[in-house]
């Protein structure tokens, strides 16, 4: 009710002031009435009645302050006044606001990925009582490793009993084509419990139970709201229709609720289909009962009241049983005694799991930092353009304190008028963070497996956003506000100039920001510096191959149907009919092509070093087709390429890379001699002769130290495995080909998918966290260079701007005019110098923490520091050039006549 | 005038409230009662009436309204509300005990 009254009063002020002075007049004219019949004279009449009452402005200020409106009011005050201030400059307001929405905005957007990625809660009931189980053997120092094989999970299922509920899934990609060109869509394998254990309800339909998911079942699928959206346009009809995943019919029962993509951060589900149906895609092999498959993630929902103590010792007690019963038996002796040593562990999961923070949590850490010094950096600049405008202003503050207003009024005006600036810096700076997250999410993303991240600003985002405007306005408007208002009231009035002259010769306060602004900016450009050279370095690794105009066409002839024994006969028809396209210039094939994440891998033995370590021993493996080296120019050294001769039934034969020759051949020509492979239970296998040597190339990642590499003729492929992945070397751009290629694997088989790549995208796949930093970093140095130019141009013209009349004077009393240049860039090189030595001394304290983000760098790159402190001391320069130029050309008569 | 009394804080409002308990009045009303009542020993600066009276408005002890006033002038007016009258015993009975504890003081000392 009161609050009411003083709202009320707030908006009806002009009307409430009337009334007041009505009340007031009308007790003024009472009193005049009063003494004129007492037989005063009207003029004293009125003078008693003035006099009896007191001061009348007075008591309706005391009556306004009974309204307690005074301090809305006063605020409401100092905001339209604000706004005027602002408005009368738009000049300065605009670019403040655009220097501090770009400030704000990077800050948001970066936090905003780090909200999405790291700290945001999955969209389920009480997320927080998630755990992610996870398998540690206490034996090795590894980290705990989250994936389970089904037999696994299958056990866990069965024996837990500290959760109220417990689920497991597994991602994958599941083609919507039948055949041809792949309609990729992202899959998720779900347990029966899943949806059930997340407490999720069907947007539509159902969703997959535990009845969904047994032994033998035929498959039902459930789509994600947005899929439903996007491909059935939302229609209720969805339900019930049939879906072709890799071929296989699934009837859809249900859709997921919106804003839930799955439990894995980066990445939206499409489809989910129960574990079950894994016998589907495999056949007899399936992988529901492989014990040497790791496919399966395991959470569950902790049982209420069980503390997180209980929990490991409810898990140990668990484990042997777990591990027993589904130890794989093909191991050896000393691999199953490891498996049977494991234990299981929980982790909080309760912003689900994500690959995306290994890669990406320093990185991000790193950049949060970056874009903090550029707000720094920002503030900085607008402090000194604060500062100008302060002084500026001094008749105006000192005027107002002449006049009966407070100091701490005046600050808190002139504050007012700062978060004004950052608030409107901060709704803008929104919008730059919204399309900037966008950006960023393609910057992270991979070219073969895009991140999705829901970047819906959360109130902790936009609680950041308004944290850091409060704090960025106090930042640069404090210092000004309580300088400007210290002013000698006299020497205000006179002039400001007769202060400034006063003290113009001294480093002050303007001097520090700038030289703490070229700090800031040259730690932020060695930053980058390190980050492009290390990015360059990278891209411009010899790799062993030559990625361009290579194209990728990977298929898959088990979801063809096409029986084993027709697939070598098919993938040679296939490799003759691309390898006759118009456009190829070569062609090859293999089991997988370099850097593109999956690998092969195995134990070798060579009878001339006997004495490496397991770790050593350690070889990578390839199946290719002759064509292959020529297709991706790799360079043989010595003996010979595989031919017709090395077919299925010929003597094992094998081309290793330099660096398996040097080490299981020490010092030997490699030629002729033999290594054999160590199976599963780590028996060696029959020798294998290696034919011929290679130039050494990446296997897994482009950051690798070379490691030895066997390659086999496809011909000789153990197993169920097939070279089905075919290299084009292209003289047209490879994107050209696509159709061509299409026809040519359609007149093969028309069931045959088929997917593209380049191995130039592949490639640069492969150091998208590289990419990143050197973008931003490269981005923010220079953004961080703009602001530091701009705020030294400022001061530097503001200050010879104050400094004219004593220009004038000098000059008018001879003094050169080279003479006055070198006066002001005296100033302007010993800010920099004092900015260059911090930002020299900051760097090599801080970048060591960026070592480990830099790739064939030290961190105290001693180039980098030199090349970043050139290019802003040039800047830097310049930006003081320009201002000093102006001083000396100070007509001595105007300068003097000024005073 | 000489033998005049400043008033203590928080006096005034106690009379303000006395003087309205009679009848609704305007400001200029009150102060000329206040004087008449005191037989002119209570010295009220007129101007520091009316905070005084938008004080105890806010307070909600006392309403106003807008009405005519003897020659037709409109004026404002106020009364005493309800909440008014409680504080006004209130306050009386606690005056009462502070008087008498005052002079019991007095006498015996």
């Amino acid at each position: 009710m009161k609050l009411l009254r003083r709202l009320r009063t707030l908006f009806n002020k002009d009307r409430l002031d009337q009334q007041l002075t009505d009340e007031l007049q009308f007790h003024f004219d009472k009193q005049v009435e009063q003494n004129l019949a007492a037989g005063m004279s009207p003029e004293e009449a009125r003078y008693d009645a003035l006099r009896k009452f007191g001061g009348v402005e007075q008591v309706k200020e005391e009556c306004r302050d009974a309204w307690g409106v005074r301090f809305m009011n006063t605020l409401l005050q100092d905001v339209r006044y604000a706004f005027r201030m602002l408005a009368k400059n738009p000049g300065f307001t605009v670019v403040a606001i655009l220097t501090l929405a770009i400030g704000i905005g990077a800050n948001t957007a970066i936090f905003n990925l780090i909200d999405a990625v790291m700290l945001r809660k999955l969209p389920v009931e009480r997320p927080s009582e998630l755990r992610l189980v996870a398998i540690v053997d206490p034996g090795s120092a590894g980290e705990p490793d989250p994936t389970f094989t089904n037999p696994l999970w299958e056990q866990v299922h069965d024996r837990q009993d500290v959760f109220s509920g417990v689920f497991a899934w597994g991602g994958d990609q599941f083609d919507l084509a039948q055949g041809g060109a792949v309609d990729y869509v992202n899959g998720l394998w779900v347990s029966g419990d899943f949806f059930k254990t997340l407490e999720l309800r069907p947007s539509a339909g159902r969703l997959l139970t535990a009845s969904d998911d047994q032994r033998g079942c035929v498959g039902a699928a459930v789509l994600s709201y947005g899929f439903w959206q996007e491909h059935y346009g939302g229609a209720p009809s969805a339900i019930g229709s049939t879906i072709s995943l890799s071929t296989h019919p699934f009837e859809v029962v249900g859709i997921a609720p919106p804003g839930f993509y799955g439990t894995e951060v980066g990445n939206k589900f499409d489809v989910a289909i129960p574990i079950c149906a894994a016998a589907l895609f495999d056949g007899k092999t399936s992988r529901l009962d492989r014990r040497s498959n790791w496919w399966l993630t395991v959470a569950g929902r902790i049982k209420p009241g069980l503390s997180a103590g209980q929990l490991a010792t409810g898990l140990r007690v668990l484990s042997p049983a777990v591990f027993s019963a589904a130890l794989p038996q093909d191991w050896s002796a000393d691999g199953q005694k490891g498996f049977l040593r494991q234990v299981l562990v929980a982790k909080p999961a309760a912003t689900g799991i994500s690959s995306l923070r290994e890669t990406f949590d320093r990185p991000l850490e790193l950049l949060m930092g970056v874009v903090g010094l550029v707000l720094l950096i920002a503030c900085a600049n607008i402090a000194s353009l604060m500062l100008a405008r302060a002084a500026s202003r001094q008749k105006e503050l000192a005027m107002r304190q002449a006049l009966g207003a407070g100091r701490f009024r005046l600050i808190r005006q002139l504050l007012t008028e700062c978060l004004l600036l950052s608030s409107a810096g901060a709704l803008v700076g929104i919008l730059f963070a919204h399309w900037g997250t966008a950006l960023l999410v393609r910057c992270i993303s991979k070219a073969q497996d895009p991140v999705f991240l829901d970047l819906s600003l959360d109130g902790r985002v936009l609680g950041f956003t308004l944290a850091i405007a409060v704090f960025t306005s106090i930042l640069f408007g404090l210092l000004p506000a309580l300088r400007a208002t210290r002013v000698s009231l006299t020497w205000a009035m006179k002039g400001a100039q007769a202060i400034k002259s006063a003290r113009a010769g001294r480093f002050h306060s303007r001097h520090w920001i700038v030289a703490t602004q070229v700090a800031l900016s040259l730690v932020l450009l060695v930053a980058a510096g390190l980050f492009l050279r290390s990015f360059a370095k990278l891209a411009t690794l010899d790799l062993g191959f030559d990625r361009n105009n290579v194209l990728i066409v990977s298929t898959n002839l088990n979801t063809a149907k096409i029986p084993r024994d027709l697939q070598f006969s098919t993938c040679e028809a296939i490799e003759g009919r691309l390898r006759a396209l118009p456009g190829v210039t070569s062609a090859g094939r293999s089991v997988m092509t370099p850097v593109s994440g999956s690998g092969w891998n195995g134990l070798i033995q060579s009878e001339w070093s006997t004495a490496l370590t397991r770790r050593r021993s350690i070889a990578w493996f390839s199946f290719v087709s002759p064509g292959y080296f020529q297709t991706l120019h790799m360079t043989l050294l010595a003996g010979r390429n595989f031919n017709s001769g090395d077919t299925h039934t010929a003597p094992a034969v094998v081309i290793v890379n330099q660096t398996l020759a040097r080490r299981f051949f020490p010092n030997l020509n490699p030629i002729g001699k033999t290594f054999r492979i160590m199976d599963i239970a780590e028996k060696p296998g029959a020798p294998i002769e290696v034919v011929g040597v290679i130039k050494d190339s990446k296997y897994r990642s482009t950051r690798e130290e070379a490691s030895p590499i066997a390659f086999f003729p496809a011909t000789q492929i153990p197993g169920e495995s097939e070279a089905d992945t075919f290299e084009l070397r292209t003289a047209i751009p490879p994107s050209a080909l696509v159709s061509a290629v299409q026809a040519a694997v359609g007149e093969v088989n028309k069931q045959i998918p088929i997917e593209f790549h380049t191995l130039a995208e592949q490639v640069n796949d492969s150091m998208v966290q590289e990419r990143m930093l050197a973008l931003l970093s490269g981005f923010f140095g220079a953004l961080a260079l703009l602001l530091a130019m701009i705020g030294l141009y400022g001061t530097l013209s503001y200050l010879v701007g104050q400094r004219q009349t004593e220009f004038g004077i000098r000059m008018a009393l001879g003094a050169e005019p080279v003479s006055i240049l070198r006066l002001v860039m005296r100033s302007v090189v010993s800010v920099l110098a004092a900015g260059v030595i911090a930002g020299v001394g900051i760097s090599l304290a801080a970048t060591r923490v960026l070592q480990q983000l830099l790739f064939g760098l030290s961190a105290h790159d001693a180039l980098t520091i030199i090349a970043a402190v050139t290019v802003l001391s040039v800047v830097a320069l310049v930006a003081g050039y320009l201002p000093a130029r102006q001083a000396t050309r100070v007509d001595p008569m105007v300068a003097l006549r000024n005073e | 005038m000489g033998k005049s009394i400043d008033l203590l804080q928080g006096t005034l409002d106690l009379l303000i409230l006395k003087t309205l308990a009679l009848e609704p009045m305007h400001g200029w009303g009150i102060s000329q009662r206040i004087q008449q009542i005191s037989h002119d020993s209570l010295q009220v600066q007129q101007g520091s009436l009316y905070p005084a009276l938008h004080r105890l408005e806010q307070q909600e002890w006392i309403a106003s309204e807008w009405g005519a006033s003897e020659n037709n002038r409109k004026a404002k007016y106020y009364r005493l509300t309800d909440s008014g009258r409680r504080q006004l015993e209130a306050e009386t009975a606690k005056w009462e005990r502070l008087s008498a504890a005052v002079a019991q003081i007095l006498q015996t000392a």
